[in-house]
């Protein structure tokens, strides 16, 4: 696909997400911390099934070698790079998806929230340039690289050529984890509402 | 129209969403922000910069800038899309952060989150979206990462709102 096919794909699927999450107040932060400090599970439910979809949806394609899945080696960084993000949003309110929304619904500290997150990603683009970690694409090889403290490459897709299992048991099994999960939060809402009903 | 009127249920937006982003997976690649955002940031610094942003090897040897780069349009889609939504259901008007203290907290919590997307080469949505449901290790490490910051976070802003 030329290069303007695939802004135009990228852009008409940002238009309907941008509408969709608008319409339904879905908040990524909202499922997370609503869980952990309100214990409402409106968001998080809502994050489950569309792991579940995407999980079967993935590995499915992933069995027949097709689909562009996310090539890059992955370790430490991983862990406390979403740790930072996961205090940042919980302090801004709002994650990657949601600054965008409220943006677009005109909601002025959204966008400092935006402001912020470029000019944090230019801060970290000043120490990369410093000490070169993690690993640019360019020096990933997709194996362990401990030095670096790197794990490699490894998906749905790695796992059946290792064992010669097709990729969608693997995904069968990961939507059923969800699937429990999904299914202790709605027992937990029923127990939360009869609690409710008899105070 | 109905759908401007009342609010979606998110199970339902989020389904539609997963099944578009299985398209996108096959098309060009799975939903993502921080890889646009990014790009954004380079762009941005390139037209400050000019040529001495090559003297940031970052630029060069992990992002180099590149306006045809598809995951912007990721993003500004969604503000596209947004805003139309707001427009049609009546629900767009500016809003500000009242208090000092929001602008603080959303300066560092915008600050966190650019720092911590690039420092692990994927953001919330590219977790959840992407890595995990391709059953990516760096998923689950993310996942983790996540919800302890998210935990962390918490405590803060319970600490703050009980002032």
């Amino acid at each position: 696909m030329s290069v303007v096919g695939e802004c135009l794909v990228a852009f008409i699927f940002g238009s309907v997400v941008g509408l969709l999450v608008q319409r339904s107040r879905f908040c990524n932060t909202a499922a997370l911390r609503d869980a952990i400090l309100f214990k409402t599970y409106r968001n998080t439910k809502a994050l489950l099934v569309a792991m579940m979809i995407l999980t079967i949806g993935f590995t499915t394609f992933l069995t027949i070698g097709d689909g562009h899945p996310m090539h890059f080696d992955v370790g430490l960084n991983q862990i406390l790079g979403l740790f930072l993000f996961g205090v940042g949003m919980v302090l801004a309110g709002a994650c990657t998806v949601s600054t965008w929304v409220k943006t677009g619904e005109g909601n002025v500290g959204a966008l400092w929230a935006l402001l912020f997150t470029f000019i944090g990603m230019f801060l970290f683009s000043l120490l990369w340039s410093y000490n070169y970690w993690p690993p640019a694409p360019s020096a990933m090889t997709g194996e362990p690289n401990l030095q670096a403290l790197q794990l490699g490459y490894s998906n749905a897709a790695t796992l059946q050529e290792k064992y010669g299992i097709p990729a969608i048991v693997f995904g069968l099994g990961q939507t059923l984890v969800l699937f429990v999960i999904y299914r202790a939060i709605l027992r937990k809402e029923r127990g939360q509402s009869s609690g409710a009903a008899s105070n | 129209m109905e759908f401007f009127r009342k609010t979606l249920d998110p199970v339902i937006a989020l389904a539609i969403i997963a099944v578009l982003d299985i398209f996108m997976f096959l098309i060009v690649g799975a939903w993502t922000v921080g890889g646009g955002e990014t790009m954004m940031t380079g762009l941005a610094a390139q037209a400050v910069l000019g040529e001495d942003l090559q003297r940031i090897p970052f630029w060069n040897l992990v992002f180099r800038p590149d306006p045809g780069y598809w995951k912007i349009y990721i993003s500004l889609g969604m503000l596209f899309g947004a805003f139309v939504g707001a427009l049609l259901s009546k629900e767009f008007y500016l809003r500000y952060p009242r208090h000092l203290s929001e602008w603080i907290l959303i300066t560092v919590g915008g600050l966190l989150m650019g720092f911590g997307i690039r420092l692990a080469f994927v953001c919330n949505v590219s977790t959840f979206f992407g890595l995990t449901p391709e059953m990516n290790l760096g998923g689950y490490l993310a996942i983790s990462g996540i919800i302890a910051g998210a935990w962390v976070g918490s405590l803060i802003y319970k600490k703050i709102l009980e002032g």
